[in-house]
């Protein structure tokens, strides 16, 4: 059996250019797919038809047809269309809508009217299939973002669903939990013989699971199936496809090292008695650009955090000279120490592209005309108008980065900037950012679990591990 | 409290709160307090905490005090020395004041404390025929409100890294949040959706939320012994 999309002509604004045109494809489920290709391509689109989600909750579809195992997956009501498609998304903190794990299956098993004497058995046989048994009782608040990929793992696997739909399941988790969950995947393909088509651009968490690759580009899919054990190198490259172990090869002009800007004394993080960081001491000078790598959950976020006054810490931070915890330093500070967030939404300010550049100028004197030149220079010259928030996570990242670049601040701290970017946009991000340290004297820190990355980019990596941060050579 | 039904407890609640505005009779809601107290500390809450979260009603309580006791009520008020025979009416009133805070505090936090919000929307959904779309939405959304907190720390974050003031509450802090929160909200519905959740199909239940007879016991207290007994005392 299998998932057919027999020419579909979809788009997300009416009478607007679809996004895919006459497309038709079909998916087997005998093998483990993954579906890859740079973001905006149109794969995720696929996926949500897929699982029924569109054009039901937004887009227009203006002809053709989905099909899964030869039923349109829209025309079923939700609790029949969840055995049919079950659907895993990217972000694992906005799937639930109960406290705990136990009262989530609950509410699963309610939808699709189980008698309630057998639920508690199909409960433990849910949690003990994804091992995740002793997490039963606990609050989802309390789970890392690979547990909870895990909760929603079980509550998919009570629907027993002939096909499960993952959109970049790994994205936001670390890379043993991500490796736990590939190999669940493959074992309820094994055993139950669910079909599996997943989304995602970056393929080395998927390396021993899947079976086949096939690559998207501009709303088409390309004819030829990959196998997943012998990747095509080049091929994957071209089409903008992150590739396991392959350089980024960046031209970068050699660093001219500078005076000492930032230092950071005996820094400790706690949050309650979990201590995230411990005694951390480090030294940034301008001109260099340093890397931070280390597992999800390592403490990056939070010592990022604690650099832009959102943690508390215990220890001292001294940006060129000024301790950042007195009055004095903090006002200081302001401006001199820019933000790259990981989501590129988090460090928006205005309620349009142009003004979020004038806001990085407002002391310029030439702000109308420098403005014009970093948007066309950005190629977001023609959306000046509109709000940043509507425009698409590539554009959203190019612009952040650009609004923060115009400042001309002395650090600049990034956490994972590439983070959900195809090989394209993270090339062009980093681009940017080594740029700006190179040329304007600044002190460039970001993070990123992309280990080649660091080692294409950094003049020195640093690993954050065990709340202890380590140089590595 | 725990096992009584949310939703009889929750009308139950309502009708002595509107039985306690009826009459301003400082006993009578100074004894509503200390059941109040009793009770939720016999569903477990521990006196500490219990403590530590009455301190600003106790704190607002003494200033309604003082502001009773300092502009007591004249002559041509309906609550005068002739009406009040124990006391002298600066203080009678500055404690009807101040008792009145402690009941109502009393009675909101007897209900906040002991009642667990998954039961009480899906009884409200059960007894009050609350459509579910509502009631589940409400425990999503609910779901949320940490992520919120954290937001608008990162967003003030932003503001600040780009060397731009912006006080508290300021407009420019809320619009991101917006935006933010019907993005998840949207995310949530799809989520929620694909777990085969609809606001129309019908569901079957774990465990029903009934009304028992302690149920009926405790609304017979509420509404028909207390008012009773009130005005017994009081008329």
């Amino acid at each position: 059996m299998s998932i057919q999309f027999a020419n579909i002509q979809f788009g997300y604004s009416e009478g607007g250019k679809p996004l895919l045109s006459d497309f038709s494809a079909r998916f087997d489920e005998k093998k483990i797919t993954i579906l890859t290709g740079a973001s905006g391509c149109g794969k995720s689109t696929l996926l949500y038809l897929a699982a029924g989600i569109y054009p039901h909750n937004g887009g227009f579809l203006d002809g053709g047809s989905v099909l899964v195992e030869g039923v349109s997956p829209e025309s079923l009501a939700p609790k029949e269309r969840c055995r049919l498609v079950g659907m895993m998304f990217q972000n694992p903190e906005l799937q639930f809508c109960m406290d705990t794990v136990r009262n989530e299956l609950i509410f699963c098993l309610e939808n699709i009217c189980m008698e309630p004497d057998r639920m508690e058995a199909a409960m433990d046989e849910a949690l003990a299939f994804c091992e995740i048994s002793h997490l039963k009782e606990r609050t989802l608040l309390s789970l890392s973002g690979g547990e909870r990929q895990k909760v929603m793992l079980a509550c998919l696997t009570l629907f027993k669903p002939k096909w499960l739909l993952l959109d970049e399941p790994f994205a936001n988790i670390d890379n043993a939990s991500a490796a736990a969950i590939a190999a669940k995947l493959r074992q309820m393909h094994e055993e139950y013989g669910t079909g599996i088509l997943a989304v995602d651009h970056r393929l080395d968490n998927w390396l021993g699971a899947a079976q086949e690759v096939r690559i998207m580009e501009d709303g088409r899919l390309l004819p030829d199936a990959m196998d997943a054990a012998r990747l095509d190198d080049e091929l994957l490259e071209e089409h903008g496809i992150i590739v396991p172990g392959r350089s980024y090869r960046p031209s970068l002009p050699p660093a001219e090292e500078g005076d000492e800007v930032l230092r950071i004394e005996h820094l400790s993080l706690s949050y309650g008695k979990e201590t995230v960081l411990k005694d951390i001491s480090a030294s940034f000078r301008r001109g260099k650009i340093y890397a931070i790598v280390g597992e999800s959950g390592c403490g990056k976020s939070s010592l990022f955090g604690a650099l832009s006054g959102i943690c508390r810490y215990r220890g001292k931070v001294f940006l060129e000279g000024q301790d950042l915890k007195s009055g004095r330093g903090r006002r200081q500070s302001v401006g001199k120490m820019g933000f790259v967030t990981q989501s590129p939404q988090d460090q928006f300010v205005s309620s349009n592209v142009r003004q979020e550049i004038l806001t990085s100028l407002r002391k310029n004197p030439e702000a109308e005309a420098l403005s014009e030149e970093i948007l066309r220079g950005i190629r977001l010259w023609r959306y000046r108008e509109v709000s940043p928030y509507l425009l698409s996570q590539g554009q959203q990242r190019r612009l952040g980065v650009a609004a923060l670049v115009a400042y001309d601040c002395h650090v600049l701290v990034c956490d994972e900037p590439t983070y959900a970017q195809d090989r394209r946009n993270t090339i062009a991000v980093m681009d940017a950012l080594a740029r700006q340290a190179r040329e304007h004297q600044t002190a460039l820190i970001f993070s990123t679990h992309d280990r080649q990355l660091a080692r294409d980019y950094a003049d020195e990596i640093l690993i954050l591990e065990g709340g202890e941060l380590h140089a590595i050579h | 409290m725990r096992s009584i039904n949310p939703a009889c407890k929750f009308a139950g609640l309502l009708v002595m709160t509107l039985v306690l505005a009826w009459w301003h009779d400082p006993v009578l809601n100074l004894a509503v307090f200390l059941m109040s107290v009793i009770l939720i500390l016999l569903s477990g809450t521990r006196v500490r905490s219990l403590f530590l979260m009455l301190s600003p009603i106790l704190l607002f309580a003494v200033g309604m005090f003082f502001t009773g006791y300092r502009f007591s009520a004249g002559g041509d008020m309906p609550v005068n020395e002739s009406t009040m025979l124990f006391a002298d009416s600066a203080f009678v009133n500055g404690m009807t004041l101040a008792s009145r805070v402690l009941a109502y505090g009393g009675v909101g936090y007897l209900f906040a404390l002991t009642t667990d919000r998954i039961l009480l929307v899906r009884s409200f959904h059960k007894q009050f025929h609350l459509p579910q779309v509502f009631a589940y939405g409400l425990l999503a959304a609910w779901g949320i409100l940490p992520h919120m907190i954290q937001e608008y720390k990162r967003t003030r974050a932003a503001f600040r890294a780009r060397g731009l003031r912006v006080f508290a509450v300021s407009p420019a802090l809320l619009a991101p949040l917006l935006v933010k929160s019907i993005r998840w909200s949207e995310e949530l519905a799809v989520a929620m959706e694909s777990k085969g959740f609809s606001g129309k199909e019908k569901r079957s239940e774990f465990e029903p939320v009934r009304v028992r007879k302690r149920d009926w016991v405790f609304l017979l207290v509420c509404c028909i012994l207390f008012p009773a007994a009130a005005a017994a005392v009081l008329m």
